[in-house]
Parts: C-alpha cells; structure tokens; sequence
C-alpha cells in the first residue's frame, strides 16, 4: 500500500513529513487515505454520431484525463453518400440536387457554385437579373444558416431562450425561400445560366417587412448571448486558432476571417453580382470562439444590407439565359469556388463533352475546420471542447459529402 | 488571380523541380513528377503560397492525376499543382508542409484506391474495409435493376 502512494500530491497536509499509512489495525483491509489515494485511469469516450453538441453525426473519439481532453480524433463517413460519384451520373442541370444535400442549411450556395463551372465552361451569360436574384437568395440562405448556428451555439454553452428566437426568424426565411424556389431546404433553385423561375409577386415586400424586423432583432440576438457573461467566460480565449494555424490548416470563409484574415471571395474574387453591392468584411483580431461568434453576427447584419439593396435595386430582364434543355459542355476542367456560409465551396469540374461531368470534386470548408479541431482540443475541458466545435460552425453533410 | 507561369516557372526552378507550366481554362497549372511532387509542394510554401486549399485526385482512365490547389494570401493568388500517379501507386503524405492535407489525403487515397506514405494516421476516412475505391471509373454505382433485384 504504501509503495503506491509515492507519487501521490497530497494536498492540505496538517505538518510536513511522510505519509505513510502504515499496517491497518486488524478487521481494517485498507488504510483511509482519503481520495488522494486512488490512482485515476485515462478513459477513452465516443462523442457522437448521436451527441446533441457534434452537430450532426460527427463521430468523436476523446482520450480524458478526468475532464481534460489529452487526445481527439474524428471519425467520419456517418453521412457519406459519394456525392462526387453520383455527379458523374447526372446531368449538369442536376448536379444542384446533389449539392443541397451536401451542405444542406446553405444550398442556394452550393448551386450556386455549380452552376457557376458549368457557365464557365459553355461561356454563357447570366442576366444581370439573374445574377440579382442568385445575391439575395444565397444571402437570405447565409442569415438562416446563421441562425441555426447561433441557436445551436447557445445550446451548446447551455443557453436554451436563443435557439428558440433563432428559429423564429429562421421561420420567416425559409417562407421566403419556400414562395421563391418551393422548398425549404432542398431548393434546386439556382440552375446553370440563371435560377429557375423568377420572384413570386409580393415577394419584395415580405422580404422587406422580414429585413425590417431582423435589423431589430439581430441586436436583441447579440445581446442575449454576447451580453451574457457567463457566455463570455465560455467563449473568450477558448479554441484560439491563430492567423498561422488557420492558414495551415486551410481554414476558409468566417473561421478564417475570425483570425483577422482579410479575405472574403465575394470580395477578393467577386462572382454573380457581389461586385455591384455595397458591404462590409468584419474581421476578428485572436480567432478564438468570441471573435467567430462576432464576425458571424457581423455577417448577418451585412447580409441584411445586402438583401437590402437587392430588393431596392432588383434589375429587370431575364430569370434565365437560353440555354440548350440538355446541357453539354466541351471537354474542359474548370474550378470555381464561392463563399458560402461556413467558408470556400468549390467545385472542380472535369468534363468530357458529355451530358454529365467526367469528374466533380466538392470542397467543403467544414473538413478543413475538422483537422484543426483536432488540433485545437487536446489540453481543453471537454466542454470547452464542445463550444469548439460550435463555434467553428461544421456541417457533416459537406465533410462527408 | 492568376500567377505569372513564369513566375512558377522560376520559382519551381530555384528548388530544382522540372515543371511545365501553363495558364488554362482551369488556372495556371504546373505539372511535376511524382517524385517532385513533394520538392515542389515544399518549394510553393516557401515562396508565400501559405495555405493548401484543397486537394483532389481523378481516375483519368489511364492512371490517377493528382491536383494541390494552393492559396497565396500575402500575394493574392491561386495556384495548381498537377501531378499523375500509377493505379495503387503510394503517395508520399504533404503534410508536414501543408497540415490542411492530412484528411484530403486520406480521402484520395481511399476513394482512389492509392496508398500513403509518411501520414501519421493513414487509416480509411470515410467507408468501411472492404469498399472498393468508389471514385475509380472501373468501380459502378449500383443501378436502379440491380437495388430491385435484389
């Protein structure tokens, strides 16, 4: 008994000296060492796929001592449905459908994308209209997916009231995006050369009344939980990745902003008609869980802007271009990326000359975010753990893809 | 943005890595060796190309072609970087220059069926033993006959 006891800390001694326990009086099997006595195993846990807080069916394996994480690693493939396979066997006009179901909170981003290689690769022109549209809606699509990560984000520091206002105005949105493409998640709404069918009558004024309450509410928003101290005290200086580590890690899109990287690909590489809209690229300074909840707020206020001058400046003309009902690009490779809400989707297509792509990779940015979590955890409590991955904001659907 | 080919060119040329570069549809493209593939990811990262954007590979029907898509954020651009592998060729892992490769990598490797060298974890990512590499053009989806005969 008393060998084992050498490494032991003891803590709150009554005098300096050995602590040894001796020989136990008879009837007594043990010694009362009290708890500084038991040696602690290191315990391996699985987070996930059914864990509220990985955010869909992200797999975790975390290695703890006690509450502390020494080790994690993520184990993938819950939702892998070969997206990338099944591209080589739909048409161009398809491939919209299969990128709803990759990130699927933000599809209008991920047709987008799409279509943009297609376009590029027949050289056709989208109308200025067209290209209006694609702008207000992808941006409707980023302040809804942001919603659904600041509601879950509130979940996961223990705040239930958020996710409730969350989805109150997540509701308003996907009525938008329902009267515009008829769905509310699986749009298929943005099409190789234009989007499918133009604004519903009346539209612009429920947006609006929409934008005029959300300017409202999105204060209230970022009172509730960035007003909260016991939210900050979770957040600051939890998960900080630096400008370095996220360049390393390829990190892209808010994740990478939060690091105080000034880059934004509607920007820095302006598609559609980013280039005719007037916002702002807020940047965080640390890159820890703070700053990515504040750059995402920042975004939804921006994207309220955007909206805005949509609505106000909507050209006329054409929803679509003419394109052929079969669409059949020469043979060429093109890559095209676009900034969705959790960072860069890009798409790089090989084509063949036939009616479906020879090849389609989806690169999704929430793969990247992974690595660094894995990164980031070890030496972290395991709840800080889970605002971790809160704040970075992945979506399994486009990691597994 | 595009980079100057020559550029690359030079810049490839100061570690030493035969490339042939080109500006086309896709962007401007350099093309290695397999053997250079790694000097040459090493050579872009210490030229200010900061960050791996992505990472892919396709079955040509002839071998498997590789494609790094780098990111210079101090000077605004984007490069590839091409190369061709055998079928069942093992690739050296970049991670150690660029860590975002670590799970691409796996990926790749997995879904084209290649094998990984110098990875500190080359296990499968996403399908469980078994799979064929899914994104090999001799590998088919299962057709609708198939799923109702069954």
């Amino acid at each position: 008994m008393s060998d084992a006891r050498d490494d032991i800390i003891t803590v709150g001694l009554l005098s300096e000296g050995t602590h040894d326990p001796g020989t136990p009086p008879a009837g007594i099997r043990r010694a009362p060492t009290g708890v500084d006595g038991l040696a602690t195993e290191h315990l391996i846990v699985n987070m996930g796929p059914q864990h509220p807080s990985t955010h869909g069916v992200l797999r975790m394996l975390v290695e703890l001592d006690g509450e502390e994480i020494l080790n994690a690693e993520v184990t993938l493939g819950y939702l892998h449905r070969g997206i990338e396979k099944l591209a080589e066997h739909r048409r161009f006009d398809a491939l919209g459908t299969l990128m709803d179901r990759g990130d699927y909170v933000s599809g209008i981003m991920g047709e987008t994308a799409v279509a943009l290689a297609v376009e590029r690769l027949m050289e056709i022109e989208v109308p200025r209209r067209a290209r209006w549209i694609r702008v207000m809606m992808a941006e409707i699509n980023r302040i809804a997916t942001h919603l659904l990560w600041y509601g879950t984000m509130g979940l996961d520091t223990g705040a239930m009231g958020p996710f409730l206002y969350a989805m109150r105005d997540r509701e308003s949105l996907l009525d938008i995006l329902e009267a515009v493409s008829g769905a509310r998640m699986m749009f298929n709404y943005v099409r190789p050369g234009g989007v499918v069918a133009d604004l519903p009558a009346g539209i612009d004024t429920k947006i609006r009344e929409f934008c005029d309450a959300f300017d409202t509410y999105v204060e209230e928003h970022d009172a509730i939980l960035s007003g909260n101290e016991i939210f900050q005290a979770r957040l600051k200086g939890i998960g900080v990745i630096d400008a370095e580590k996220a360049l390393a890690f390829g990190l892209t899109g808010p994740n990478l902003r939060a690091s105080g990287v000034d880059f934004d690909l509607r920007k820095k590489r302006p598609y559609d008609a980013y280039d005719e809209m007037e916002f702002d690229v807020p940047l965080g300074s640390t890159g820890d869980a703070m700053d990515r909840f504040s750059v995402r707020m920042e975004e939804m206020r921006q994207s309220s802007r955007i909206i805005r001058q949509c609505i106000e400046g909507m050209p006329e003309g054409e929803h679509t271009a003419k394109v052929p009902k079969v669409l059949k690009p020469p043979a060429g490779e093109v890559y095209t990326s676009v900034e969705s809400a959790r960072g860069e989707v890009g798409i790089h297509l090989v084509t063949d000359g036939g009616t479906s792509p020879y090849r389609m990779h989806y690169h999704g940015p929430s793969l990247y975010a992974l690595q660094a979590l894995e990164d980031l955890m070890p030496g972290h409590l395991i709840a800080d753990g889970v605002v971790m991955i809160g704040s970075t904001d992945i979506m399994l659907g486009e990691v597994d893809r | 943005m595009l980079p100057d080919a020559n550029e690359i060119r030079t810049l490839l040329a100061g570690s030493g890595v035969a490339a042939e570069v080109d500006t086309v549809a896709l962007g401007t493209v350099a093309r290695v060796s397999a053997s250079d593939a790694i000097d040459a990811l090493a050579a872009f990262n210490a030229e200010g190309y900061e960050s791996l954007v992505d990472f892919d590979g396709m079955d040509t029907g002839e071998a498997i072609e590789l494609t790094w898509r780098l990111r210079s954020y101090s000077m605004d651009c984007e490069a590839y970087l091409k190369t061709t592998v055998a079928y069942d060729a093992e690739i050296h892992s970049a991670w150690n220059i660029y860590a975002s490769a670590l799970m691409p990598e796996r990926e790749t490797a997995e879904l084209l069926g290649l094998r990984l060298a110098g990875h500190p974890n080359p296990k499968r990512l996403f399908t469980t033993d078994g799979i064929p590499p899914l994104l090999r053009k001799d590998v088919p989806i299962r057709s609708v006959e198939e799923v109702k005969n069954r």
